[in-house]
């Protein structure tokens, strides 16, 4: 099976000031098969949330490899990445990271319209089928500040959804969420790597959240302490 | 990202804070309503000092001297040269005192020939101009401006009325069509004007006189007129070369283009003052930019995150400043347009609507925000997706 994701001795270091650095992943090589659905744990601050942001091309790493659809993350120009980001990967965040005084439906638009070539009309047409997946229907004109923690995070995921993401990554996706919330959500994530086969990794604290996934990894001090299998991905339709 | 959405972006954005982006404006707003006011004011002006400048005739000149003329001095000037027209003896500008009835003015008193009316193009509304005889004779004849006829005499005919000018009786012959205020604001029409030999004998009580005014038959001898009138008096007066003439001659052009100079001058001046107004409301909002970028980091790390390329971000933060010193630019113009009608109205001058000051006015506030929004822009753009994310 082919990988999509191919990490190598991955290293990250914030360098605080000239004396002062902090190591957050030390040498961390994994990979991640098409279609799978995998869960990272770890305590907190033990490098999960950096993983994840050089996995998504928002930040830079400081040594190693990461390939992503075989190619090298390091030989991307700026505008590459941003196209990545805006078209390969969906992310979605603890925090949601909705565009305030924007309305739901604008909100699910914006990565469509910064990939340009579609018509409005198109534009609005997909965003609005996405919010009806996630269950917002007739939520379109809602502002961020008038939903629920749980409705905000369902926009976010419509909004990763919208260029037809081959990943998603989410970090800490149900951390500000209640249980009822956190199932709805897993559930929505659950439908998308089965129906769509699409990638998806994410990142709790919970075990009821990993339990969802068929792959559970275990950070510890920015390193692989445990990666295990316990259940075969779906295969069924394939990205 | 497409040029509707930008704008569209940038207009939610700007709206979120009316009041600020209406404060940064202003600069602008007042660079770019200067700038319309000043170019209206200066055209206007330019425009009708050459109204003036016609009105007193094209083609005419005057020559002034310290030493008298007198007769003598028309007739060789006639001889001397060669193309001019009409000539006229020039006495007085002196302030006198009109009665008729029991309405007094003060009016200014002009002695002159009959040459004078066709130097000046000036017609006649009621009566005559003077006959030879009574230039010869001295008579006591006075013909009237517009508005000493008017206060005189109302709609009344002044002809053949006797008013006393500093009580001396003279009778009217004539009254003349209205020319208007001069540039200084003078009013030109509120004039007496006598035979040179009268003004000469019972006003000034001398026979010469130290102005004359003549005309050429058209414009392009006004020049040639003048040097051969110069040459004529220097060797009339035997003035050795190298030395001052001791007279002056002003053609209508010079004086035309002094007045043009004038205005140029002024409206670099002012053109001046408005671009500095404009770099200070410039310098405005690139502040406000720098502000905006980093309260909105977030925001810019979000719109990173979801796809948007550097580029994208440029651009909306260009946009944003673009609009704001556009919308400046438009409140400006049109703010200008109107303190520049109600000045045109106040001072009888011509409104001159000028497409090109305004759409120059326009692009220039445009590219204000161009060249200071690129600043805070290029900042926004540069910053690195997890950093601006991050930011709190
Ligand atoms: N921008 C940063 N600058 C400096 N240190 C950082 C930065 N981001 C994270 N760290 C440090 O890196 C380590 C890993 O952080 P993080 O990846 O956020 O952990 P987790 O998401 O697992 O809680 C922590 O020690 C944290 O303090
Ligand atoms: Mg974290």
């Amino acid at each position: 099976m082919k990988n999509v994701i191919e990490v190598r001795n991955l290293v990250k270091t914030y360098f605080l000031s000239d004396e002062v650095s902090v190591q957050a992943i030390r040498g961390i090589s994994m990979s991640v098969e098409k279609g799978e659905f995998l869960a990272i744990m770890g305590a907190s601050g033990s490098g999960k949330s950096t993983f994840m942001n050089i996995l998504g091309f928002l930040d830079s790493l400081t040594g190693g490899s990461y390939l992503l659809d075989g190619v090298e993350q390091a030989s991307l120009d700026d505008d590459r990445k941003a196209e990545i980001r805006n078209s390969k990967i969906g992310f979605v965040f603890q925090g949601f990271n909705l565009l305030s005084r924007t309305s739901a439906l604008e909100n699910v638009e914006l990565p469509m319209i910064y990939r340009g070539g579609a018509r409005p009309s198109e534009v609005r047409r997909k965003a609005r089928e996405l919010l009806a997946m996630v269950g917002l229907s007739g939520r379109e004109d809602h502002h961020p500040n008038r939903l629920s923690g749980g409705e905000q995070q369902r926009v976010a995921i419509a909004r990763s959804l919208i260029n037809d993401p081959a990943i998603i990554l989410a970090d800490e996706p149900t951390g500000n969420l209640d249980t009822r919330n956190t199932a709805e959500i897993m559930g929505i994530f659950s439908r998308l790597n089965r129906e769509l086969g699409i990638t998806i990794i994410l990142v709790t604290h919970e075990p009821e959240v990993a339990d969802y996934t068929g792959r559970r990894i275990v950070f510890r001090d920015g390193l692989i302490v445990q990666d295990v299998q316990f259940r075969k991905s779906p295969r069924r339709g394939v990205k | 990202m497409n040029i509707r959405n930008l704008f569209v972006t940038a207009f939610r954005s700007l709206a979120k804070n009316k009041m600020r982006s209406a404060l940064t404006s202003l600069g602008i707003i007042i660079g770019v309503a200067s700038v319309i006011m000043m170019v209206g004011i200066g055209n206007s002006a330019r425009v009708a000092v050459r109204d003036k400048v016609y009105t007193y005739g094209a083609n005419a000149m005057s020559i002034d001297s310290d030493r008298p003329f007198t007769e003598k001095d028309l007739e060789r000037l006639r001889r001397t040269t060669s193309y001019i027209r009409y000539i006229t003896p020039m006495i007085g500008g002196r302030v006198v005192n009109i009665k008729y009835e029991n309405r007094f003015i003060a009016s200014r008193i002009r002695g002159v020939n009959n040459d004078f009316f066709r130097i000046q193009e000036w017609p006649a509304t009621y009566g005559r101009y003077f006959t030879e005889l009574e230039i010869l004779s001295y008579e006591k004849v006075a013909i009237l401006g517009d508005s000493a006829r008017l206060a005189l005499f109302g709609n009344a005919s002044p002809i053949g009325r006797i008013i006393l000018v500093n009580n001396v009786p003279f009778q009217v012959i004539g009254s003349l069509s209205e020319l208007g205020q001069a540039f200084s604001g003078r009013d030109q029409d509120n004039v007496i004007i006598i035979p040179y030999t009268t003004a000469g004998l019972k006003i000034e009580g001398r026979r010469d006189f130290n102005e004359i005014y003549a005309s050429t038959y058209s414009e392009d001898l006004v020049g040639k007129t003048a040097d051969e009138i110069r040459r004529s008096l220097r060797a009339e007066r035997s003035i050795p070369a190298g030395q001052q003439d001791g007279f002056t001659v002003k053609t209508s052009k010079e004086k035309l283009e002094m007045a043009e100079y004038i205005s140029k001058t002024l409206a670099i001046l002012l053109a001046g003052i408005a671009s500095i107004s404009l770099i200070v409301g410039g310098i405005g909002i690139m502040n406000i930019m720098l502000v905006s970028v980093s309260e909105r980091t977030r925001e810019i790390g979000i719109r990173m995150a979801i796809g948007a390329r550097k580029r994208d971000i440029l651009l909306q933060f260009l946009i944003e400043a673009v609009t704001l010193s556009a919308a400046g630019g438009i409140v400006g113009i049109t703010l200008g347009i109107i303190i520049y009608l109600v000045i045109t109205i106040a001072v009888g001058w011509p409104f001159l609507f000028s497409v090109f000051s305004i759409a120059i006015s326009f692009i220039f506030s445009g590219a204000v925000g161009v060249f200071f929004g690129y600043y805070p822009a290029r900042k926004a753009s540069s910053l690195k997706p997890i950093d601006a994310l991050r930011y709190e």
